[in-house]
């Protein structure tokens, strides 16, 4: 299963990146390449969650599940993916129901910024994999210079998840207060 | 007005990264006694080997950075009319200087194969002392093999086949396969330096490792000295030899100490308690007593007399014959041979499982293709080069090969395959993972939580994004966008 894995996960990770940099061309850009950009954005990041998804399953099957729990590694390598997941499901739900609505006025900055976590979290998802397969890369080094050590599980305090889960509420309700009358 | 709003969604995006960032692996890994728990401040620390031999004789030359040298060990002091000792192995570091420094180094000559991949791993059985989930030593008293025979009353390091079940210390193999495993060499040499219970007399303990840590046959370089019947030291310093009656408590509370001066009670020197003594409050002495030893278990001495702590490092060097004459309790040297060498170094006043370890290395006497070569030289002592083989020492926290030859280890099948440790893990990766295998179920659980409330937080910004755009394209259908 780790070599399917390791195939399977090129296409999330292919598709992905092509369309955070679509997003970037689209949000930054305008002309024909922009057009072209936003046009072929959701078949892309469509594809790009199937392929996640198959990623996350045929990664699961890898190992047993307590040796996915166990390490650290591939603790860390779970949480990653599936923020990565995460984050590209909110700009995939949100391309689909607005289309080119997401790149006007301030929204452009919220996907140029969403667009750049996603690409943060599965490149580092995707060198952990790399570890896990026994291919570190100087990206993990990069990591530790920036204060985390990859083999040190990724996890906060509980004081941090309290903050989060405010922030997330703050983000709801920034929305939810809006009126359509201004 | 949509500004405002979006800027407060992606600041809120990107203050929890942030602070996520800069928090996280904080709040659970901490010292915790009670559960044998103690965590040293650095993780990994280097070591310098060299090794040579001449005709009778090999030569191993160990160097390593301490900050201080700790020579007491184990000491009986005097306080309100008893004697109460001070040195029972610490729970990490030993607050009151009485745990000596140490350097071990395991032995295999190719019989024990699994010990070439995976080092000192293989020995670090179920249960084992100082570990969380350490046996009851009730329990092993009454073992008929473990404490009935051998006297022992804790899990030490034993081989994986010694066991029924690798997971399980009480299935010892019956007496004659483990006489037939010694006798087939499947057992493992035990070099064990020790600052204060041998180094004072140019002698170091040796042991092995089979169904437990054993000592090998003979005398060993240390005995305790406790009187158990009248509850007071057996023995003491010969005030007309060596000038004292007894150690000082402040010089030890100090760590003070000289080399060519006395923290050490040996045989030659030391004479039967004397209880009438006007002993004073605070007077100190050693728990243990050194001797000659004698026998395979006297086999190894410290070349040029005692070794020395200066300038901020250890040097030891230890020699022992090429061919010992005991090939049921050591493992013999030959010119061309290949060895793998496990050390261990404790400083910084720590005992039992509170070391550094290295990985597996490869040793060949007179050969390249090694990773540490032993050159042969003609005379009694080396003339030492500076062609060191430096390695790197890790704390293994509470790794045990049960662990790692089960599901819950993904390399587990590598291990059945034989792939080696060494290309697949760092030292430094090793030992993360053995802090955090003591967290374990904490660090899960608040992993579980990191990862879930990340996804809130992603669907919270979803929430808000898409109530925005949903306004924006009411406004825009009314033109007021």
């Amino acid at each position: 299963m780790s070599g399917i894995h390791a195939m399977l996960v090129h296409f999330p990770i292919a598709f992905w990146a092509l369309a955070s940099l679509m997003i970037i061309v689209g949000a930054l850009m305008q002309g024909h390449w922009a057009q072209l950009a936003k046009a072929g954005l959701l078949p892309v990041l469509i594809l790009g969650l199937l392929g996640g998804i198959a990623g996350m399953v045929s990664g699961w099957l890898v190992w047993p599940a307590d040796a996915n729990l166990y390490s650290p590694l591939t603790r860390n390598h779970l949480l990653m993916s599936f923020w990565a997941f995460g984050i590209y499901a909110v700009v995939t739900a949100l391309v689909w129901r607005y289309r080119d609505l997401v790149f006007e006025g301030a929204f452009r900055w919220a996907m140029l910024v969403l667009a750049l976590m996603g690409g943060l979290f599965f490149a580092i998802s995707g060198t952990l994999g790399g570890h896990l397969a026994g291919s570190p890369t100087p990206f993990s080094d990069l990591l530790g210079a920036g204060g985390w050590t990859v083999y040190e599980t990724f996890y906060v305090p509980d004081w941090v998840l309290v903050v989060i889960l405010i922030l997330a509420v703050a983000s709801a309700v920034a929305g939810f207060t809006a009126k359509t009358r201004s | 007005m949509f500004l405002p709003r979006i800027g407060l969604i992606l600041g809120s995006l990107l203050i929890a990264w942030v602070l996520m960032w800069f928090t996280q692996g904080t709040g659970v890994v901490q010292d915790d006694p009670e559960r044998n728990i103690a965590i040293p401040d650095e993780l990994t620390m280097p070591l310098k080997i060299q090794v040579a031999y001449n005709d009778e004789k090999i030569f191993f030359r160990y160097r390593w950075p301490a900050e201080a040298a700790y020579v007491y060990h184990d000491m009986l002091r005097y306080e309100g009319g008893q004697w109460v000792r001070y040195g029972s192995p610490p729970i990490g570091r030993d607050p009151n200087n009485t745990y000596e420094d140490r350097v071990t180094m395991l032995v295999d000559d190719g019989k024990v194969p699994e010990f070439a991949r995976y080092g000192g791993y293989i020995t670090v059985g179920a249960n084992p002392r100082y570990f969380t989930d350490t046996a009851a030593a009730s329990e092993v008293r009454q073992h008929p093999h473990l404490g009935e025979k051998l006297g022992a009353s804790d899990v030490r390091k034993y081989l994986p086949q010694t066991r029924m079940d690798i997971a399980d210390w009480r299935g010892v193999k019956d007496e004659e396969t483990l006489q037939q495993q010694r006798e087939a060499g499947y057992f493992l040499d035990l070099w064990h330096w020790r600052a204060g219970r041998s180094n004072a007399i140019a002698a170091s303990d040796d042991q092995l490792i089979a169904e437990h840590r054993l000592g090998d046959s003979g005398r060993g370089p240390y005995t305790t000295n406790w009187d158990s019947e009248n509850n007071q030291p057996a023995w003491m310093f010969d005030s007309e030899q060596v000038g004292i009656d007894a150690l000082n408590w402040d010089d030890i509370q100090a760590n003070r100490f000289d080399f060519d001066g006395l923290y050490y009670l040996a045989e030659s020197f030391a004479k039967p308690f004397d209880p009438d003594h006007e002993w004073q409050e605070g007077d100190v002495i050693p728990r243990r007593m050194l001797r000659e030893p004698s026998g395979s278990r006297g086999a190894i001495s410290v070349a040029g007399g005692p070794a020395r702590w200066q300038e901020g490092y250890w040097d030891v060097t230890l020699q022992r014959a090429l061919d010992t004459g005991y090939p049921l309790d050591d493992k013999m040297f030959k010119t061309q041979g290949e060895y793998t060498l496990g050390i261990a170094v404790h400083r910084d006043s720590t005992g039992s499982r509170w070391h550094y370890v290295s990985h597996p290395y490869q040793l060949g006497l007179s050969r390249e293709d090694t990773e540490v070569t032993a050159h042969h030289f003609n005379g009694e002592q080396p003339d030492w080069s500076d062609d060191w083989t430096e390695m790197t020492l890790f704390y293994p926290g509470q790794v045990n090969w049960p662990l790692l030859v089960s599901d819950a280890h993904a390399g587990a099948p590598d291990i059945e395959a034989g792939k080696p440790v060494k290309p697949r893990h760092s030292e430094k990766q090793l030992a993360i993972y053995g802090v955090e295998i003591q967290f374990n179920d904490e660090i899960i659980s608040q992993w579980c939580k990191t990862l879930v409330l990340g996804l809130f937080l992603m669907l919270g910004i979803w929430f808000g994004l898409d109530r925005l755009l949903q306004v924006y394209v009411v406004r825009k259908t009314q033109g007021g966008a």
